[in-house]
């Protein structure tokens, strides 16, 4: 199955709310469903905002094109068209940035060597940073040091507050004003919106900590196991459809820590080429042979997989003991899900282990918030290894690994972090119990909340990203993905969107090489059901004259920017 | 995208039209036929003079062509060339092992019995199930050194925390998870151990494994402790660097070693200098032993090597305030090039910390793999963490000498036990104990040798004989068979500040009454 077939499934998956939508699949304005959703209720019963209106004549105007939705997006998701003086000129300013940074380095050695003193060999000693290793963070990244690590106060919520900071010495250090700023935020994992300090989620998590303590102090194989972590790890393997789980506590320690538990020296790890750090740490500290395929290509992991299994182990040709496909549900950086379907059946045939890591996929993706099996409608059982972290959708923190009674079983003896690690916290486990209790419509008093806030999710993701596109932006990622990347290209724009981002208090993350290619740094929101539409609408109103101001509208826009502003 | 290209189109300007394409062609072609020409008469010339040089000539660029044109092989790769008939064959044949094994029958009963508890892990808790299901037992098996687990304050003060901050931070420090607790609990850490700077991790084992990784790389060198906790053992194999392990504790080894790591770095002359690490743990998780870091740091100096000191059990533990070895030692913490410790254990809360220099702990924030690319911590815990400290900061004796009386007063009950052999220092609350070799060989009928498993199910057996009494023990668990030395059976008890003498003497007596029955039976 090509892409663009997949493209179209996933959008048609996506489709399940019974809704009125106008020609582009899009709900349209009034019958909206979440008039239950206490939050969202004030802006749906507003009048068509801005937007809307733009949005009805230039759909009066452009007359029905529905099909035309997924296939366009398809085009723009696979960078088919990178304007070249765009490609250009990104090269170029980098080739500049990097000229001025060893410019910059040379005159300053000269003029003020005590400053670079760290950076050569002191009393015999080596420098614990290689000059060359930190040009990057001294010369490049420290230009934009601002627009990261970012402090906040409370909660991380559709809105968070900011501490207002400034920096008289280029970045080097930052004062606070004192100040705080409540801005709208585009930035925080908290999908489903459960990143509350009130509400019965809070409630639950107060209850838990009246009755068990904060802390454990202890590992889960020692004296760490509590009966609440023992339930929520049966309501974590109810949840994702597995038999069992096992839960730790640190999203990160999760694969670290796990993986060395299924492969060791003589297995194969096969892994996407732009597989977390963690997926990484846990290949690297396995000790098994690792090869990488090309990204979502499923034609390239087959490819890798003949020749694996045809070839055995370099020089010995020893059959590899086993092999482990190692992929994400979705894609935090790209807003592209794993092509499940096809890659359950390569397992079928080549007898892999299929290991999916559904951090940002899990309670975010699929009608049920089960994650990117439900969203494909694949039997987590043909998944070998179901993980998944709680920091993102749950508002928790933590994750898990899920799967045969066989293999937690094992893990639970042989897993690092449950020997090792710390055992989850009580207020986490209290967060993660509760708040899937809701999604799954358990929580009795609550019985609809969860749906609600999955579906509110779904078309929340689904608007924003519309919206960007018909204002001629360049987006990547999937229909109904919680993620949305928006490629800035120039390194120039990525702090420029940031900070004018900041300046109309709306918070979002930028990410530039060397966490994406060197050509499309990017912008990176991500919705959440915490979202009502006037947020939405302010966000792309301003996120519009943004893109007015840098030039970033590359599309033919339907409405606001491009030729139909012109008109 | 039309508009894109047709932008771009208008950007190659028609200038080169203009410029007469028909004259620049003509010149072209005249300067081909000119030195074509000079070719073809100096081939002519050269072959009329001597014709076996055009030969030779002839030939060599023939090896040349045909040496270009063969196919390229690279060293190591010794792959067979097969038809995809073959290869679809070969994939039906091969069965790959099992994702993972079946749990030995001796795992299994592990698993089976592992205590569950229900209610705070503080010093006195409920057994869910286990030998002693229901009632409620002395545990000696948490890290609660200071006894902050189960202190009702810090439950309050967590709700208060959660009505503010909620629980999760739903995003990594660098983008928009750093709290402003987060940074207050950095600070307050440096101060409290003396340090430049620190930064916050939110898993303890994560913190190490991502600190050592982050400075020490391919081409450096470490030499560490043989007898580092797993945590410490892995991040040294992640960071894949070149590694000496000395015997555990044994500064003369560590000495050889250090001496001939700088002979042969000399020997080998020029080339970029490496950064040189020794790695080792406060307090031995391993043993319940304390390095001594007076030794260390002398050798530093004299070898030209960086320590970095893994403080996850010994913070909050060892000193006069509890700020760790270098406070034991009253040595400057500056000494200490990477100073890691933990939040989990003594102090009751989560995650871990590095306290190292203000560059380096910059450094970590894009680096450190495990700060970078995972959430940062809730914030109920990092105020849990920050409440512990200022409490141990403010009355470090009522926590300290309390920690330290029970500590000693267990230790001599412990020795004075028969066929019981106590590991560790003299003031160190992680006491390892184990039957003694000789008691071991008694026990035998037959005189058979004794398998780990065998020591393993008799330590079983003792902590279920202590649960019976009431006293809540713990076997030290492995993954054995990712252990660089597997360290020996044992029980490890944990001492804490918030036991009472009563109830140091009441383990003390279940540990005697379970030494003497198991060792009673023949087996």
């Amino acid at each position: 199955m090509g892409k663009g077939q997949r493209a179209i499934q996933a959008y048609k998956a996506t489709e399940f709310i019974e809704q009125p939508r106008d020609s582009d699949g899009l709900v349209v304005g009034k019958g909206d469903p979440f008039k239950l959703a206490p939050r969202t209720s004030a802006s749906l019963l507003k009048e068509q905002s801005t937007v809307e209106a733009l949005k009805a004549k230039a759909r009066a105007e452009a007359g029905p094109k529905a099909p035309a939705a997924a296939e366009e997006h398809h085009e723009s998701s696979e960078l088919a068209a990178v304007p070249t003086f765009i490609l250009v000129t990104t090269y170029l300013s980098y080739l500049m940035l990097i000229v001025f940074a060893h410019a910059r380095d040379f005159v300053g050695k000269l003029m003020h060597p005590e400053q670079y003193v760290q950076l050569r060999v002191q009393n015999g000693y080596a420098p614990m940073v290689s000059d060359f290793e930190s040009l990057w963070i001294r010369r490049l990244y420290g230009r934009i040091r601002d627009c990261f690590n970012r402090p906040i106060t409370g909660v991380a919520g559709g809105h968070v507050t900011l501490l207002e900071r400034f920096s008289t010495d280029h970045n080097r250090s930052f004062q606070f004003t004192g100040r705080l700023r409540t801005v709208l935020n585009l930035a925080s994992y908290n999908y489903l919106g459960f990143a509350q300090s009130e509400g019965p989620c809070a409630d639950k998590v107060e209850a838990a900590i009246r009755e068990g303590g904060v802390t454990q102090a202890s590992t889960r194989s020692e004296v760490g196991r509590t009966a609440l972590l023992a339930e929520t790890e049966d309501m974590v393997a109810r949840f994702v459809g597995s038999e069992a789980a096992l839960i730790v506590s640190m999203g990160f320690a999760t694969n670290a820590l796990n993986i060395p538990a299924l492969v060791s020296k003589g297995c194969l790890i096969i892994s996407d080429e732009l597989n977390h750090s963690s997926l990484v740490a846990g290949a690297r500290l396995s000790g098994a042979a690792i090869r990488v395929f090309k990204h979502n290509d499923t034609r390239d992991l087959e490819k890798q997989l003949r020749r694996s299994i045809a070839q055995g182990q370099p020089r010995t040709h020893r059959p590899w003991k086993k092999i482990l496909v190692v992929v994400e549900g979705l894609y935090s950086m790209e807003g592209e899900y794993c092509n499940l379907p096809k890659i359950v059946e390569l397992r079928r045939r080549y007898r892999f282990h299929l290991f999916v890591d559904e951090a940002h996929s899990i309670g975010a993706l699929g009608k049920r918030g089960r994650g990117v099996c439900d969203h494909f409608g694949v039997d987590p059982r043909e998944v070998d290894v179901l993980m998944g972290t709680f920091t993102k959708s749950f508002g928790a923190a933590g994750g898990y690994i899920a799967g045969s009674r066989a293999l937690i079983d094992y893990m639970r003896v042989h897993s690092h972090s449950a020997v090792y690690a710390e055992a989850m916290s009580v207020p986490v486990l209290a967060q993660v119990s509760s708040s899937m209790r809701m999604i799954m419509g358990e929580d009795r008093e609550h019985a609809l909340e969860g749906q609600q806030r999955l579906e509110q999710l779904a078309i929340n993701s689904r608007y924003f990203a519309q919206g960007l596109r018909d204002l001629g932006f360049m987006t990547l990622g999937e229909p109904g993905s919680p993620v949305i990347p928006l490629l800035l290209f120039n390194p120039a724009k990525i702090p420029a969107f940031s900070r004018e981002c900041l300046k109309r208090n709306i918070a979002v993350v930028v990410v530039s090489y060397p966490a994406t290619p060197i050509i499309t740094g990017r912008v990176r929101f991500c919705i959440s059901a915490a979202h009502t539409r006037e947020d939405l609408d302010h966000a792309l109103q301003q996120i519009s004259e943004i893109g007015d101001l840098l030039m970033l509208k590359f599309h033919k826009g339907v409405l606001l920017g491009g030729p139909a502003k012109a008109e | 995208m039309e508009s894109v290209t047709t932008f771009v189109d208008a950007a190659a300007p028609t200038a080169a039209a203009a410029l007469g394409d028909e004259s620049k062609r003509g010149l072209l072609r005249t300067a081909w036929d000119f030195s074509f020409r000079l070719v073809l008469r100096y081939i002519k010339n050269s072959y009329k003079d001597d014709p076996f040089r055009t030969f030779l000539e002839a030939c060599l660029i023939g090896f040349i062509v045909w040496y270009m044109a063969k196919p390229k092989y690279n060293i190591g790769n010794n792959e067979v060339e097969l038809t995809e008939k073959e290869i679809d064959e070969l994939v039906d044949e091969w069965r790959p092992e099992p994702l993972v094994p079946a749990l030995t029958e001796f795992e299994r009963e592990v698993l089976d019995k592992a205590v569950m508890i229900d209610g705070p892990n503080g010093t006195r808790v409920r057994l869910a199930s286990g030998a002693g299901g229901g009632k409620p037992v002395l545990n000696f098996g948490s890290y609660n050194f200071l006894g902050f687990v189960d202190s009702e304050e810090m439950a309050g003060r967590a709700i208060e925390t959660l009505r503010k901050y909620g629980v999760g931070s739903c995003g990594p420090p660098g983008f928009y998870g750093t709290l402003d607790v987060h940074m207050k609990l950095e600070k307050q850490l440096a101060a409290f151990v003396g340090h430049s700077a620190a930064i916050l991790y939110s898993q303890a084992f994560a913190t190490t494994l991502s600190v050592i990784p982050c400075f020490s790389k391919r081409s450096d060198i470490i030499v560490a402790d043989e007898g580092v906790s797993f945590m410490v053992q892995r991040a040294i194999f992640l960071a894949r660097s070149k590694v000496y392990w000395y015997k555990h504790n044994d500064m003369a080894d560590l000495e050889r070693i250090l001496g001939d790591v700088n002979k042969q770095l000399a020997r080998r002359g020029k080339g970029a200098l490496p950064r040189k690490f020794i790695v080792t743990e406060g307090l031995f998780q391993n043993t319940g032993d304390i390095a001594p870091l007076d030794e260390l740091v002398a050798l530093k100096h004299r070898y030209k090597f960086r320590i970095i000191l893994d403080e996850s059990f010994s913070f909050g533990v060892l000193g006069k305030r509890g700020a760790g070895l270098t406070d034991h030692y009253s040595i400057d913490p500056h000494e200490v090039d990477l100073l890691i410790g933990a939040l989990c254990n003594a102090i009751g809360a989560s995650g871990g910390f590095c306290c190292a220099d203000k560059d380096l702990v910059e450094h970590q924030r894009l680096s450190g793999a495990g700060y970078c690319f995972s959430a940062s911590m809730p914030g109920i815990l990092t105020v849990a963490a920050a409440d512990a400290i200022q409490a141990l900061e403010t009355n470090p004796d009522e926590y300290l000498s309390a920690l330290r009386e029970n500590a000693t007063l267990l230790r001599t009950l412990l020795k004075r036990i028969p066929n019981l052999q106590v590991d560790g220092a003299a003031t160190s609350p992680l006491i390892h104990i184990r039957l003694a070799p000789e008691a071991l060989v008694r026990m035998r009928r037959t005189g058979g040798t004794w398998t780990k498993e065998d020591i393993d199910r008799v330590l079983i057996e003792m902590t279920e004989e202590a649960q019976k009494d009431g006293v809540l023990l713990t076997r030290a668990t492995y993954v054995d068979e990712h252990e660089r030395i597997l360290p020996n059976p044992s029980i490890r008890i944990c001492v804490s500040a918030a036991h009472t003498r009563k109830e140091i003497e009441k383990c003390a007596s279940a540990v005697k009454s379970a030494v003497s029955r198991v060792t009673s039976k023949k087996r």
